[in-house]
């Protein structure tokens, strides 16, 4: 949360001139909207008789109950505190999510029947390719780091070239320059290898930053109480410098997960059989695709929530530890 | 000093080796045979010659025909599925042997592919929304128009579509638009299609098989007039093998005089593709 | 007799067009107890630093423990490892236990065994009269716990000099009297100290010479009796009765 002042006005929505705007754009947008073909219109039809027939009154009466309702809701809430209004929103924005989702009219036993597929598959494809590369790219942006913090002009120059070349371009050309340009040089690489290659070289690159904020945010009186005991550099590193780098380095390094997670979608181009690529290929001979598009973006939406929650236990671990 | 350079040249070498050693002669053959197992490349996107069936498996027309040839050459068969530009791109480096992709035998591909035979024709077709006006290919001209990138579908609509293959009829350009749209496949210009007649497109060029697909799921569309080419469909394997080529060429001519070929275009299409008239 | 450990031969040091130090002759013999002092800016803690090579000097030569000090040289190291630092701000090494903080020089770069290692560290942790803190990290200790924890930790290396970088100045006023007391011991034990600090009870107590120094200088360098009773120069009489005004 922002820095709370310790004085509270009270809620914008309680004014009576916010309540009246808001019904008011409510009216028109509602309005606009033609919702009496919906299952408002329905609801409306005590008022407005058969929705379909009912023409730019029922629209105007659907929206001006609409707009109403929505007023109501919101001013109510505006008297919850803090955790409920979090809360009942969070619950109202997720059903007015599925509502609209259900409004496709999919084909729920076709997902029932791919989903397991999708998870077993895909899921595990992604989630591996992802922690395979992630892991790989910590130890990249490890080298970059120090590359690139270091004194000698050809480590700097190396790993500036470098972060910048693979920060520079789309990961998806680099997913073809990988798969397609390697073998030119005679390295015939498979998808996957050239999948992880990919994403460790482009998260390497922004993860070299990460390091590198990370070891200069160390005061410099580790290093000197390091050097005054004859400490070496890769010992001062390894041993003082970069666990103490680590509080700093994990979090964002988790933010980067969540990213690649999302981003390991492109080496479905190259043939991976990972949750994009089921995604996009399971409902093709039925022509199914938007199940398919749907399960896919609620399988990623889940893993990354399941990932944001140990995220923040890791900030926070890491918070308590470092102070 | 001396060393370095020496181990310079030794890379040098080795990368130069196995850059060149694709294409020696009988090379894929013996991969093949050696593997005991053929890598068969093949879109997963492209119902009904290839997709991914309701046990998770690669399924269809091609997949059938893969298996055919696997069994022919007396080894498994392996499916791969990068995506259509990286297949059509040719270059493989021996990551998978062999192509049954429904690939039209172009010019400009012949350039980087050998095309051992050709396995059956399929018309192409131009389909419009259900409730469009069109009657004729001629009120199309100028309309937006998609077809799948990198298609002999968007070659014709670019009118620089060459069939190189006997037994093809000779086609005319009949369709002429400068507001083309490239889709990832076929399906892809369907979903646009299906939202209504100008919304997105006004019209699509595609396999008249996958059409009729998409017609029998459902989708709001029309076939409008006759197929506006026919297109032989080969296998494709990357260039230098001949003994591969000549082949897999018998092979197919096999399949073909022995009835198998068309047994299984009827099981997949309810018609003979292997002849085109 | 006099051995000396290290000896400051016409040094000079730059940092950048500011001069930092001039023309410093210096020996420190083994056994010296040696404070200096002097006003802010006046160049001690650069000349301290120089000693173990954490700053660079540009002219002049540097001799410690029988090894000359420059950009070059293969064993830098090995002489660092001989010469303990305490610095103003402890510089303890927060992720890790005071125990482990006194157990890793002696067992990553000495090649102490860890059980050997551990005893020492007992050993000095009693010396500095806070053994009931071995398991702790730094950050729950008090600063004096601290700057104790950290004279042990160089002690742990077994060097042959000591220097103290204003070992009690980031220090709450009632925690100086713990440090002081230990640094006491460490003298009345025999330990070669060169401690730049402003405290004269200490510098009265213990110290065989006192140096002050002002603008990069050596001004003075004399014993304790003569350097505050009988101060030579016009600005060590000014600073002198200015730290011992109040």
């Amino acid at each position: 949360m922002l820095f709370a002042d310790t004085v509270v006005p009270d809620p914008a929505v309680h004014k009576p001139k916010v309540m009246a705007i808001m019904v008011a754009v409510g009216f028109v947008l509602f309005s606009l909207m033609g919702l009496n073909d919906t299952i408002f219109g329905e609801f409306m039809r005590p008022v407005i008789g058969e929705p379909k027939e009912s023409g730019l009154f029922g629209n105007l009466a659907t929206g001006l109950v609409i707009s109403i309702i929505f007023t109501i809701n919101v001013v109510l809430i505006g008297f919850l505190p803090f955790r409920a209004q979090v809360f009942v929103v969070w619950i109202e924005l997720l059903a007015l999510f599925l509502a609209f989702f259900y409004s496709f009219g999919l084909d729920f036993t076709f997902i029932r029947s791919k989903v397991w597929f999708m998870i077993s598959q895909g899921v595990f494809t992604t989630l591996y390719i992802s922690a395979i590369s992630i892991i790989l790219a910590s130890i990249v942006a490890i080298f970059g780091a120090v590359a690139k913090l270091s004194s000698n002009g050809f480590a700097n120059a190396i790993a500036t070239f470098y972060t910048s070349f693979f920060r520079g371009l789309p990961l998806l050309m680099q997913v073809y320059l990988i798969y397609l340009g390697l073998p030119q040089l005679g390295y015939v690489i498979d998808a996957v290898p050239a999948g992880i290659l990919a994403l460790t070289l482009c998260y390497g690159a922004y993860m070299t930053e990460i390091f590198r904020a990370g070891i200069q945010s160390i005061n410099k009186g580790q290093w000197e109480a390091s050097r005054a005991m004859g400490f070496k550099f890769g010992l001062t590193m390894r041993r003082i410098i970069l666990p103490q780098a680590m509080p700093l380095i994990i979090p964002p390094t988790g933010n980067q997960f969540i990213a690649m997670l999302k981003d390991s979608s492109l080496v479905s181009v190259i043939g991976v059989w990972e949750l994009m690529f089921l995604a996009r290929t399971l409902g093709n001979k039925d022509f199914k695709h938007m199940e398919m598009l749907i399960t896919a973006a609620m399988i990623y939406w889940c893993l990354t929530m399941v990932l944001e929650v140990i995220q923040s236990r890791i900030e926070r671990h890491y918070r308590t530890v470092s102070h | 000093m001396k060393l370095s350079r020496r181990i310079f040249t030794l890379a040098t070498t080795a990368v130069l080796a196995l850059s060149t050693s694709v294409a020696f002669a009988g090379e894929a053959l013996d991969r093949v045979m050696a593997a005991g197992s053929l890598k068969v490349a093949t879109d997963a996107n492209w119902a009904p010659q290839s997709f991914i069936n309701d046990d998770n498996k690669m399924d269809g027309f091609d997949v059938d025909v893969a298996r055919e040839v696997a069994k022919r050459l007396g080894v498994e068969v392996e499916f791969v599925t990068p995506s259509w530009d990286i297949i059509t791109a040719g270059r493989w480096n021996g990551r998978w042997d062999l192509s049954i992709g429904s690939m039209t035998p172009t010019k400009s591909r012949a350039k980087v592919l050998s095309f051992p035979a050709v396995y059956y024709y399929t018309p192409a077709s131009v389909a419009v929304h259900k409730d469009s006006p069109y009657k004729t290919l001629a009120e199309l001209n100028g309309a937006k128009i998609g077809a799948s990138t990198a298609s002999t579908f968007e070659l014709y609509l670019q009118h620089d579509l060459t069939i190189d293959a006997e037994g093809v009829p000779a086609f005319e350009y009949q369709l002429t638009t400068d507001q083309r749209k490239s889709y990832k496949d076929g399906t892809a210009a369907m979903d646009d299609l299906r939202l209504g007649d100008g919304v997105r497109i006004n019209a699509m060029v595609g396999s008249l098989p996958a059409i009729q697909a998409g017609i029998k799921s459902n989708y709001p569309l029309r076939v409008l007039g006759d197929p506006v080419f026919y297109e032989p469909l080969a296998l494709a394997i990357d260039k230098g093998d001949t003994e591969f080529n000549d082949k897999l060429a018998g092979i197919v001519g096999d399949m073909k005089s022995d009835g198998t070929l068309t047994a299984l275009s009827i099981k997949w299409y309810g018609i003979d593709y292997t002849i085109s008239n | 007799m006099s051995e000396p450990i290290i000896q400051m031969i016409g040094v000079n040091k730059w940092y950048g067009d500011f001069k930092a130090l001039t023309d410093i002759d210096f020996t420190v013999n083994k056994g010296d107890k040696i404070v200096v002092c002097g006003p802010s800016g006046s160049g001690k803690s650069t000349m301290i630093r120089t000693l173990n090579w954490l700053e660079a000097h540009q002219e002049g030569k540097i001799i410690v423990n029988g090894h000359e000090m420059h950009a070059k040289m293969k064993n830098v190291d090995a002489v660092r490892m001989d010469v303990g630092m305490v610095f103003q701000h402890f510089n303890l090494f927060p992720h890790m236990t005071v125990l482990e903080n006194l157990k890793a020089g002696p067992m990553w770069v000495r090649g102490v065994k860890e059980d050997a290692a551990h005893k020492t560290a007992m050993k000095f942790l009693d010396r500095v009269r806070i053994p009931e803190q071995a398991d702790k990290y730094p950050g729950q200790l008090s600063g004096g716990q601290q700057q104790r924890v950290a004279i042990a930790r160089s002690l742990c290396m077994q060097p042959k000099v000591m220097l103290f970088d204003e070992p009690t100045s980031a220090l709450d006023p009632e925690m100086v009297a713990e440090v002081l007391d230990t640094m006491i011991e460490l003298a009345n034990d025999g330990m070669t100290m060169v401690c730049v600090t402003h405290e004269m009870g200490f510098a009265k107590a213990v110290a065989d010479r006192v140096v002050f120094m002002d603008e990069g200088k050596i001004i003075e360098e004399n014993d304790p009796h003569s350097f505050f009773d009988n101060p030579q120069n016009p600005r060590t009489q000014n600073f002198l009765s200015q730290i011992l005004q109040h």
